[in-house]
């Protein structure tokens, strides 16, 4: 089976992150960067359902010439080969999901799995805009219920599975109350949530692999995709600092603030 | 206030530093040996490397330390979590990292394998272990050993199937390795059947992979007695017979209980109760101890890196609680209903701190100079370049080895007194940083060998070539420090200390040509630790040049607070570090007696 995955670049969370004086954007300078988490897992999830099932998985990523070095972590990973829609400008998500579509119509991959959301933005939209203009079915938040990679949990049966038949998917996924079972027709589009799996590291040799595979250079123009943003960023503020806390003298003084000022009781 | 971070183990921004604004490592890239590589597969692997570090080998440090593995029926059980932890090890690619394609390596700088193997070692020495040691027992057969040697055992190692050790201690004998008594008795089947005792065999048995190579010293039958009569020999604990592994008569008698290093077990070994121990000759007779003794450069750089590391998750360690934990006012305050403040406010506190951190980053930085001329020794183009990197390799190995063994321990110690009486307890981390730093001034040549080996041969060898090579590089960094109008007296703080070195060096080379060689070894360890204050204080000088000149083409404030804090360090070694050297040089030239002549009964 084909599968095309995703891997978004983002910023590294372990930067110190700063908006700028006058909220137009996030401070650039000094900041590292790193594939999204939920696409790592996406890519992670790739790999172990090409090495059941046979195939192969085609990373995607979208941004100015830097991305590479994501496309390249991914095939470090495992991943067969890259696409690299070459687009510096800004994006939102229907923009992203334009791009992707005809990246897989010209791609034809099985399944997409793309991160739920990428930690940027947090708009959790692109796999949802995809499946829906592509006419597929879709998997959101593919999850399990454990912690990840126990023994216990590897035992059971993945959160991604496919039918013997090689026609559907069953997607367990998250939701408020607990776990959903879906069973989706293919070709489909998942989206990865935090807990379905740990993915791998890039090994040595992987990382030597990945030097000689192939990342074919795309456009939007090329593929026909008007990227014009519909979302439009007014303003960025840091979220307001933290007030001190009081002390109070006793539970009575406790009870009072917690009824009058709270108004919590 | 913030969160709680968690220990980074290593400072990310500060191996980046080292490694590309410092040490140039792209321009390893160069040489064709090197060529596959470039700073995106450097960075990569280093990513690869800290994440399993800071994910699994860190948060399951305290419970592997707190159940090291037993011996049940013969056989030895590591923590189970290790268990886990192996196979990702194994496919970081670690094992045959720095070797040639070959035997299926990636040719990686052993520059960059080795800061990556410094967050492994941060996040859990024991684990990491596992994986040095198996490294070079390869390595060994690699450079010695027959290729059926090569395929039989060299093989499963460097692709993680199997794993190794070395098994030179025995009870009488560990650093007079010539006194060894294990025995080879040659067969007409080609193997030689192996008889003796081992202790002190780290990860010789154990239940990560289904077999264990061991490369043993012993004496063949009929060999001279001394060191000149030991040869090497690869000793399986199971031995390939008719295509399935059976028992190779090697026993397990007991486990040692350390102190530190408690995930990898330390074996006391019996080869050879029922004459049944086949071993096979690696190299050439009688030559075990010169073929080992080539390795020791690789084998010392790890062990100084241990030093290191563990001295840095020990200074993250203490960084983070002395930046959470309140604690009294300053000095300056005396209202009671002040807040208290966090215990870095405290000036005291802060000197513990930059004393860690100028011992821990200049001796990373040591290491990683020391790594690199290891690269060049092995893989420049230019013959002349190769040797001259060769000879400043042997001179700093020892001191790259005993700096972090003896300075990384006290830096631990330093990271246990900011933690104050909670220190003391085993509810905190530093106690068992602690036992685990105290290893590195033991094996592998204990300190007061490194000084022999330093001062009785590295220094004065070929007329003190080595030195003299120290001294060139050494000024080139005066000239640099003077030219970016870093503070003047830090370079002639070094200068001094570095004309005291070779004085005292020549001075002492004259009194063992003239036939006193006692007198010239009487101070070999203050020798030794003269040398690593010059050495770490040209490491911190080179780190305050690269700094200044950063600083000096502007940047950002968080940029700006990162090259401070290297000024900071740097001022730190070269006022308070550097004015001991002459104080130990004056104890080298004096010959001092006062243990040197010490008769037994005055103590």
């Amino acid at each position: 089976m084909k599968i095309l995955v995703t891997a978004k670049r983002v910023e590294d969370p372990e930067s110190k992150i700063k908006v700028k004086a006058d909220g137009s954007g996030i401070v650039q300078e000094g900041l590292k960067y790193k594939m999204n988490p939920f696409d790592e897992i996406a890519v992670e999830e790739g790999l172990r359902l090409t090495a059941k099932h046979g195939g192969e998985v085609v990373v995607v990523s979208i941004g100015p010439k830097d991305v590479q070095e994501q496309l390249r972590h991914a095939l470090a990973m495992g991943a067969a080969r890259a696409v690299w829609v070459n687009h510096p400008g800004p994006l939102d998500p229907m923009g992203a999901a334009g791009l992707l579509q005809k990246v897989v119509e010209k791609e034809k991959p099985d399944l997409c799995i793309l991160g739920k959301q990428s930690i940027d933005d947090d708009q959790g939209q692109t796999g949802q805009y995809l499946a829906e203009w592509l006419g597929w079915s879709q998997g959101t938040f593919a999850s399990k219920l454990d912690s990840l990679e126990s023994e216990a949990e590897k035992a059971k049966a993945p959160a991604i599975e496919l039918s013997a038949d090689g026609k559907t998917l069953q997607v367990v996924r998250e939701v408020d109350s607990g776990l959903a079972t879906l069973a989706c027709s293919l070709p489909a589009v998942v989206t990865t949530d935090l807990r379905l799996n740990q993915p791998r590291y890039a090994s040595l040799p992987g990382i030597m692999k990945a030097k000689n595979k192939p990342i074919e250079e795309l456009t939007p123009a090329g593929l026909g995709v008007d990227v014009g943003l519909q979302v439009e960023v007014l303003r960025m503020s840091p979220p307001p600092p933290r007030k001190a806390g009081v002390k109070v003298g006793d539970v009575q003084e406790l009870f009072q603030k917690l009824k009058n000022e709270a108004k919590v009781l | 206030m913030s969160a709680p971070r968690a220990n980074v183990l290593l400072d990310d921004r500060t191996v980046e530093f080292i490694l590309y604004e410092m040490l140039d490592a792209e321009a390893l890239c160069n040489l064709p040996d090197f060529g596959e590589h470039n700073r995106h597969t450097f960075d990569l692997f280093l990513t690869s490397a800290r994440t399993l570090a800071r994910r699994v080998l860190f948060p399951n440090y305290r419970t592997i330390d707190a159940a090291p593995p037993v011996l049940r029926d013969g056989r030895v059980y590591v923590h189970p979590l290790l268990k886990t932890a192996w196979p990702q090890l194994v496919d970081l690619g670690l094992i045959s990292a720095t070797r040639g394609p070959e035997v299926g390596g990636a040719q990686l700088p052993l520059l960059v394998a080795s800061l990556a193997s410094a967050y492994l070692m941060a996040g859990n020495l024991s684990a990491y272990g596992f994986i040095g040691l198996t490294s070079g027992a390869a390595h060994l057969l690699e450079a010695f050993g027959s290729t059926e040697l090569k395929a039989r055992f060299m093989a499963p190692l460097y692709a993680g199937e199997w794993t190794g050790t070395m098994a030179l201690t025995e009870p009488h004998a560990g650093s007079s390795l010539g006194d060894i008594r294990t025995r080879a008795t040659p067969t007409r089947a080609g193997h030689h059947l192996i008889r003796g005792e081992k202790v002190f065999i780290s990860a010789a048995a154990h239940d990560l992979a289904p077999n264990v190579v061991q490369m043993v010293l012993a004496r063949a039958d009929g060999a001279p007695a001394g060191s000149h009569g030991v040869s090497l020999f690869a000793v399986p604990n199971r031995r390939e017979e008719d295509g399935t592994l059976v028992d190779n008569d090697v026993a397990v008698s007991g486990l040692v209980h350390k102190i530190g290093w408690r995930g990898l077990p330390s074996c006391v070994l019996r080869f050879g109760e029922r004459d049944d121990c086949h071993g096979w000759l690696v190299g050439e007779p009688n030559r075990g101890l010169g073929q080992m003794f080539q390795m020791m450069n690789e084998a010392r750089i790890m062990v100084g890196l241990n030093g290191v590391a563990t001295a840095s998750v020990a200074y993250q360690e203490a960084l983070g609680y002395a930046r959470e934990r309140t604690q009294g006012r300053l000095q300056s305050q005396r209202d009671p209903e002040s807040p208290q403040v966090p215990l870095l406010a405290h000036a005291d506190v802060r000197r513990m701190l930059l004393r860690q951190k100028a011992i821990v980053e200049g001796g990373l930085a040591l290491l990683a100079s020391t790594a690199r001329l290891a690269d060049l020794a092995a893989h420049a183009t230019d013959a002349e370049e190769r040797q001259r990197a060769k000879l400043l390799l042997d001179l700093l190995t020892p001191v790259a080895k005993s700096f972090p063994a003896e300075a990384g321990f006290e830096s631990t110690v330093l990271a246990l007194q900011v933690h104050g009486g909670y220190g003391y307890s085993s509810e905190y981390l530093p106690e068992a940083f602690l036992r685990d730093s105290k290893l590195n001034s033991l094996h592998e040549g204990t300190t007061g060998i490194q000084g022999l080996d330093l001062l009785g041969r590295k220094a004065v060898a070929g007329g003190g070539a080595a030195l003299h090579a120290l001294s060139d590089e050494v000024s080139r960094t005066l000239a640099r420090a003077r030219a970016c109008e870093l503070d003047p007296t830090w370079a002639e703080q070094l200068a001094e200390a570095l004309a005291e070195l070779v004085e005292t060096t020549t001075a002492l080379a004259a009194r063992g040509a003239a036939g006193d060689v006692d007198s010239m070894l009487a101070h070999s360890h203050d020798y030794l630790t003269l040398f690593g204050l010059v050495a770490v204080g040209w490491q911190w000088l080179t780190m305050a040049c690269v700094a200044q000149e950063a600083l000096r083409r502007g940047g950002k404030d968080e940029a700006q607070a990162f090259y401070r804090g290297k000024l900071a360090a740097a001022q730190y070694w070269a006022v308070t570090e550097l004015p001991r050297v002459a104080g130990l040089a004056a104890l080298c030239r004096s010959a001092e007696g006062s243990f040197s002549r010490l008769e037994p009964d005055w103590l």
